[in-house]
């Protein structure tokens, strides 16, 4: 007998070679093509954002289910419950502000009427407290293979609330080549939207003490995709995708003003906001994924920009941490900024006329956003595990102030705040 | 500045195309261990990913790049 | 208890009928012998019910059957034999076939050209029968553009073999068929159990408190060698030129042959037999060894494996 010498570089590659022959061999003649147990997933997610602000409550329910040689059925279920306030888009004043709260049928209390108001104290921003909203969404897509290399997948979703329906469907094909090296994808989806917000749809642009509503209206969404997967390392994965998307119609939000102020900042009235009819984007997506010893790096960028004159940027990266014996820890950060709308603006400066677009959203508005949070993962069985995502959200827009009279010394546009917590569950059967 | 910079990307993205062309990136079928951890995938953990973006979705101006299917909500 | 096994390079066995035996042995130990591969091979099971043996046995007969004709190079409808007659087409081959490949295709670059699956050309000019007579060296020139795995295009699920070459899987299909049988038995039958298929072997683990006793005989015209090994788990496997030779001028002209050159490697031991994880790395290993001709024992000795030289 001789003594054992730890084994050479030659023979670990011999190892490893006859590792893989025998388990892949096992694999593919046993479970690779056939029928996968079913995957189900429930999620509960919490959001609250600060200042009493908006809450939401939302579960989520996933099944997938592989019926061999790599054909998959993928349905989502979400209902999501909101509360809270939500800004109106109208700055604060010196002076109370009193508003309509969009299921109103009438601004000023008058009898046989709803009426619905909420005064706002001088300095405090603008939003409605009354805002609740209930949202079914559910999702469905299939995937196979056709012939050895290509991939065809298509689905459709649908969501209801009550003021907004939404139905889509999308479809796309990918091609390996080059040892499965490389990757060619390209898909297109297409959105149809009926939007009618309580109490009816404003007139884009028309002055907000009119209270002129109209009939429900529609958009469409028309996008496509093209992307890349190539394989750079043994331990480096990286994806390259380009998207493109139109949107045609009624883009407005139905329940956003913008105030009009005189010379001094003093608050003569408001305007229902009024966008484009039309909105057309393009991004740019390359994510990366690096694998570190047992840590995984996600590392990716998107920029971003459209015909509103948005351009936006997006760093995120995500590091998963294999802590042993089943469990992970992923610390997570995510940088965002985004330029403002060209027809953006905090509010109107009247009398002058008013031009045809123009939105106090804070979502068109220019802002730097950030997101920090850590996940925890422990498997709990054979093949299930639970895990808990906290993650910290703030907005921080660039405009905030105004040189004005009456406006100086008032954050017309505050920080936004929100806490994320995720409660996961992963499971088979 | 910013279309510059968008066409700089377009580039990139033709050399990534052109890259993949000449088979010198990659590795072969017995090198795939670490790439076949279920972390590695690109889309490893889809239900976050989601929920993620339904959240800047609805909080920000940009959506979407990663792939398409399920959108559909009245919060943009 | 001892039990043995059939020597390495035996004769070859009369044709069989697809079926078995089943025996009890010693120890309680069943064995469930068959015919394979042109093998004696046996099952060994810690059991003492011939029932669940010749329930689990009919499964590792029929896995090494189904082995032998899908890549036995004898038969007309095996993928070996599609592959061989394609004359330069490409072939789509399946994930069991792609793996094998993929092994080939590695021991290939690790053996540094050595081991390749397209030299068996050369039997075209090459016959073992203890005479002295060797080929022409034009003979064995003219087929060496018809080897080297490095001509042959392989790319997932396809294979181009450029017309007039060929392939087997002679150097790894017992051995690959070994472990596959021990995995599907292990997978139905909860006790110890020892898969031999003509002397390359594996295990799971030992019958009882005691290894496997493993008796490897070479009859050699000079001395009765018989070796005795223990192994609890794992994979064993011989290489030996004891019977396949040339001698001519003195010179013992072994079957291992050096694909680059297509002759002969020179001062090979008689046999290697090597221990290791799985009989498919160990068959590799003892190939690899024999490969090395005089310097199989210090290739043996850095790679830190168990293993036993005779020459």
């Amino acid at each position: 007998m001789q003594l054992k010498r730890p084994p050479s570089p030659l023979h670990l590659g011999l190892m490893a070679a006859s590792c893989a022959l025998l388990s892949g061999t096992a694999r593919a003649q046993a479970a690779d093509d056939a029928e996968q147990p079913l995957q189900i997933d429930t999620d509960v997610l919490y959001y609250k954002e600060n200042a009493g602000r908006v809450q939401t409550i939302e579960p989520v329910v996933n099944l997938k289910k592989d019926f061999g040689d790599q054909r998959l059925l993928d349905g989502t279920l979400t209902l999501d419950t909101l509360s809270g306030a939500t800004p109106n888009g109208a700055i604060p004043a010196r002076t109370p502000q009193t508003f309509a709260s969009p299921s109103s049928t009438t601004l000023t209390p008058k009898p046989g009427h709803k009426t619905t108001l909420y005064t706002i104290a001088p300095g405090d921003l603008p939003q409605d407290p009354h805002f609740k909203e209930q949202r079914v969404a559910g999702d469905l897509d299939w995937s196979q293979p056709i012939g050895l290399d290509n991939t065809l997948s298509y689905g459709g979703h649908a969501s209801t609330e009550h003021d907004f329906e939404s139905v889509g469907a999308h479809a796309g094909l990918s091609h390996d080549f080059n040892e499965k090296n490389t990757t060619l994808s390209a898909g297109i989806n297409e959105e149809y939207d009926r939007i009618h917000g309580h109490g009816g749809n404003p007139v884009p642009g028309s002055d907000y003490a009119l209270y002129e509503k109209e009939s429900s209206q529609t958009k469409t969404v028309t996008g496509g995709l093209v992307g890349v997967t190539q394989v750079m390392r043994r331990n480096w994965l990286m994806e390259l995708n380009y998207a493109y998307d139109h949107s045609q119609a009624y883009l407005t939000d139905p329940y956003r003003i913008i105030s009009v102020v005189d010379a001094t900042g003093a608050v003569t009235g408001y305007r229902y906001e009024s966008r484009p009819d039309n909105r057309t984007r393009q991004s740019l997506y390359w994510v990366n994924k690096v694998a570190l010893g047992p840590t995984t790096l996600d590392l990716s960028y998107r920029r971003g920009k459209d015909s509103w004159s948005i351009g936006s940027d997006s760093v995120d990266a995500k590091l998963r941490i294999d802590l042993g014996s089943g469990m992970y820890v992923e610390p997570h950060a995510r940088w965002y900024h985004q330029s403002a709308a060209d027809f953006y603006n905090l509010y109107l400066t009247g009398p002058s006329p008013a031009p045809n677009v123009m939105s106090a959203d804070p979502r068109l508005a220019a802002f730097a956003a950030t997101t920090f949070g850590i996940k925890f993962g422990v498997t709990t069985g054979r093949n299930s595990e639970v895990s808990l995502r906290l993650e910290q959200y703030e907005q921080m827009p660039s405009d905030q102030s105004s040189a004005l009279a009456e406006l100086q010394g008032l954050n017309l546009n505050p920080n936004l705040k929100a806490t994320i917590v995720q409660l996961s569950w992963h499971t088979e059967y | 500045m910013r279309i510059e910079i968008f066409g700089r990307l377009t580039i990139l993205l033709g050399l990534m195309l052109a890259a993949c062309g000449c088979s010198t990136l990659g590795v072969k079928p017995w090198q795939r261990e670490i790439l076949a951890r279920p972390a590695m995938a690109l889309n490893a953990e889809p239900i976050d990913a989601a929920i993620d973006d339904h959240i800047y979705f609805s909080k920000e101006a940009a959506s979407g790049g990663r792939s398409f299917g399920g959108g559909g909500c009245g919060c943009n | 208890m001892s039990l043995v096994c059939a020597a390495a390079g035996g004769a070859l066995p009369p044709p069989h009928a697809p079926e078995f035996e089943v025996l009890p042995r010693e120890g309680g130990i069943v064995a469930v012998c068959f015919v394979a591969m042109a093998s004696p091979c046996e099952l060994l099971l810690e059991t003492a019910d011939a029932h669940t043996a010749r329930d689990v046995g009919r499964i590792a007969a029929q896995e090494a059957w189904r082995i032998e004709a899908k890549f036995s190079r004898y038969r007309p409808e095996s993928i070996v034999s599609v592959i061989n007659r394609s004359r330069g087409h490409a072939v789509v081959v399946d994930s069991e076939t792609a793996a094998l490949l993929d092994y080939a295709a590695q021991c290939h670059e690790f053996s540094q050209g050595l081991f390749d699956i397209t030299s068996g050309v050369l039997r075209r000019c090459w016959t073992f029968d203890g005479s002295d007579r060797l080929p022409e060296a034009a003979a064995v020139a003219a087929l060496l553009p018809l080897i080297g795995f490095e001509k042959v295009r392989w790319q997932t699920p396809r294979i181009t073999l450029p017309a007039g070459m060929e392939i087997d899987f002679g150097g790894i299909g017992k051995e690959y068929a070994v472990d596959r049988v021990l995995g599907l038995v292990a997978a139905r039958f909860a006790g110890a159990a020892l898969v031999n298929f003509g002397g390359d072997l594996a295990a799971n683990r030992s019958p009882g408190a005691a290894p496997w006793q493993v008796g490897v005989k070479r009859p050699d015209t000079e001395r009765e060698a018989r070796l005795l090994l223990e192994l609890s788990r794992g994979g064993l496997a011989t290489s030996g030129d004891t019977y396949r030779f040339l001698v001519r001028e003195g010179v013992r002209y072994g079957h291992i042959l050096d694909p680059r050159s297509g002759w002969p490697v020179r001062d090979t031991p008689r046999s290697v037999t090597v221990a290791a994880a799985s009989c498919v790395e160990a068959g590799m290993l003892a190939t690899f060894a024999m490969l090395q001709g005089s310097r199989a024992e210090s290739f043996l000795e850095e790679q830190g494996v168990r293993y036993w030289c005779l020459r």
